[in-house]
């Protein structure tokens, strides 16, 4: 597969983040082409995360570029609302809507910030759904799901917008082992159909498996990036290398 | 020495002036409501403008007695507006609720999860809908029980707008009380008509939060 021809769908230019005196990211540069999967990985701590979220401006970065789709985004309030129906995001703790049943979570977007009709909404909600395997969970509240439901729920959520790329943040961190699973194999559909993904993950088996790309974070730092073949095996720095120890003994 | 036939026999006697509490005590929550909800927005907003004025407002009601609010309003302000003890009394409640009320909202705001408010915008919902379709649904909900007590609280409260001759039913059992010296039988038919009333809104509040239980996490 090349992907390298394709167009850009993310770019981000020497992004820097600081909470303080802390430096959390440290002049990260990184683009991903559409159709294309990433996985960010590293330590605790390394900003993987301020990463996701300073590109949708969850947080906001004190200097440096972010272009989806090969436009600029400005910090104003409507250009990045608009550009988040572009980007969508999937929590560590899925953040479902609790007062909702899980066909209003999927249809709240597309309805109230997209205006499609309810009608056509829910066909296409009950349609992704269907996918993500929860057809029989339409009108139960997120309070009677098991974690696994959950974060499928919200990935269908942020399909319903029908973004051109998808963030996740550490998807499958807060769920029990037994319900890893059935999300990563969510994600593994999705990155079979094409989906543009940014995924932080503490998955190495599942980054490796599923990415194009693996980038290694460390001290706010991109340090190093590759085909996970390369990365996971014969990773050229140091500091990767540490890291994935335990890793690549087992491979 | 007491004759407590008498709570029987002029029992019906109280009824208009249950209707005057419980009029007071809607229109002070009512009025409440309102200004607590203006208030608690204020107080969480990013301007200081609305933050400062919003806090000392709070500030103020709560460190001093209601009484003396009344008082402000009905006496205090003669100079300037003469206003009649009904409208008196709801000012001044509505004003001393607002406070509390503007606490409890807040509170309740302040206690969703920000997880939610960064779901909602991270599908591209506005501040204003987030916080109108996510986070006010939820912290309603979760206002309801300290609501209900302050329903509770403002309706013994309204009992002091008998200070400035509003008919309600401390006023009228201090009046029959003072004509016929048996003040024990006439405080407690106000007193049994209070209980009832605090009783009743007790039970509906706990309906109400039974009923919004049901889609809770």
């Amino acid at each position: 597969m090349n992907k390298k021809n394709k167009a850009e769908i993310l770019k981000i230019l020497n992004l820097n983040k600081r909470f303080g005196s802390l430096e959390v990211l440290r002049d990260v540069t990184l683009s991903v082409a559409e159709g294309e999967v990433v996985s960010v990985i590293g330590p605790s701590g390394s900003g993987k995360s301020t990463l996701l979220r300073c590109i949708n401006f969850l947080e906001k970065s004190q200097s440096g570029e972010i272009y989806i789709g090969g436009n600029a985004i400005e910090r104003k309030e409507k250009v990045v609302n608009k550009m988040r129906q572009n980007v969508g995001m999937v929590f560590q703790h899925f953040n479902l809507f609790p007062h909702k049943t899980v066909l209003q979570n999927v249809i709240e977007g597309p309805i109230q910030v997209k205006g499609v009709p309810k009608k056509d909404a829910v066909t296409q909600a009950e349609e992704i759904l269907r996918n993500v395997g929860l057809s029989d969970k339409t009108h139960v509240y997120p309070a009677m799901l098991s974690g696994g439901q959950k974060q499928r729920v919200a990935i269908a959520r942020t399909l319903a917008m029908e973004p051109g790329i998808i963030l996740f943040d550490e998807p499958t961190s807060a769920l029990d082992p037994e319900l890893v699973g059935e999300v990563l194999n969510v994600i593994r559909d999705l990155a079979r159909e094409g989906m543009t993904m940014l995924i932080v993950t503490h998955e190495m088996g599942f980054a490796r498996e599923v990415s194009d790309r693996i980038v290694f974070m460390d001290e706010g730092r991109i340090v190093e990036e590759g085909p996970p073949e390369e990365i996971f095996t014969t990773p050229k720095n140091n500091r990767t290398r540490i890291f994935l120890g335990k890793f690549l003994q087992a491979v | 020495m007491y004759d407590f036939s008498i709570i029987f026999e002029k029992f019906h006697l109280f009824l208009p002036a249950a209707v005057e509490t419980l009029k007071i005590t809607a229109a002070a929550i009512i009025v409440g409501m309102v200004i607590g909800l203006l208030t608690a927005f204020a107080r969480i907003s990013a301007f200081k403008v609305l933050r400062y004025p919003a806090s000392a407002y709070v500030t103020i009601i709560r460190g001093t007695p209601i009484l003396l609010q009344l008082f402000i309003v009905y006496y205090g302000l003669s100079g300037i507006i003469k206003l009649d003890p009904y409208p008196s009394a709801i000012i001044a409640f509505g004003v001393h609720n607002g406070a509390y009320i503007a606490e409890i909202f807040r509170g309740a705001i302040k206690s969703i999860d920000k997880g939610q408010m960064e779901a909602a915008r991270s599908i591209g919902m506005s501040k204003f809908k987030a916080m109108y379709r996510i986070i006010l649904p939820q912290a309603f909900k979760r206002a309801i029980p300290p609501l209900g007590n302050q329903l509770i609280i403002a309706t013994k409260d309204s009992s002091l707008a008998s200070a400035v001759t509003v008919r309600e039913l401390l006023l009228k059992s201090q009046q029959l009380g003072s004509s016929t010296y048996r003040f024990m039988e006439y405080f407690l038919i106000a007193g049994i008509y209070y209980f009832i009333i605090t009783s009743v809104l007790g039970l509906i509040i706990h309906k109400v939060e039974k009923r919004l239980d049901i889609s809770s996490r």
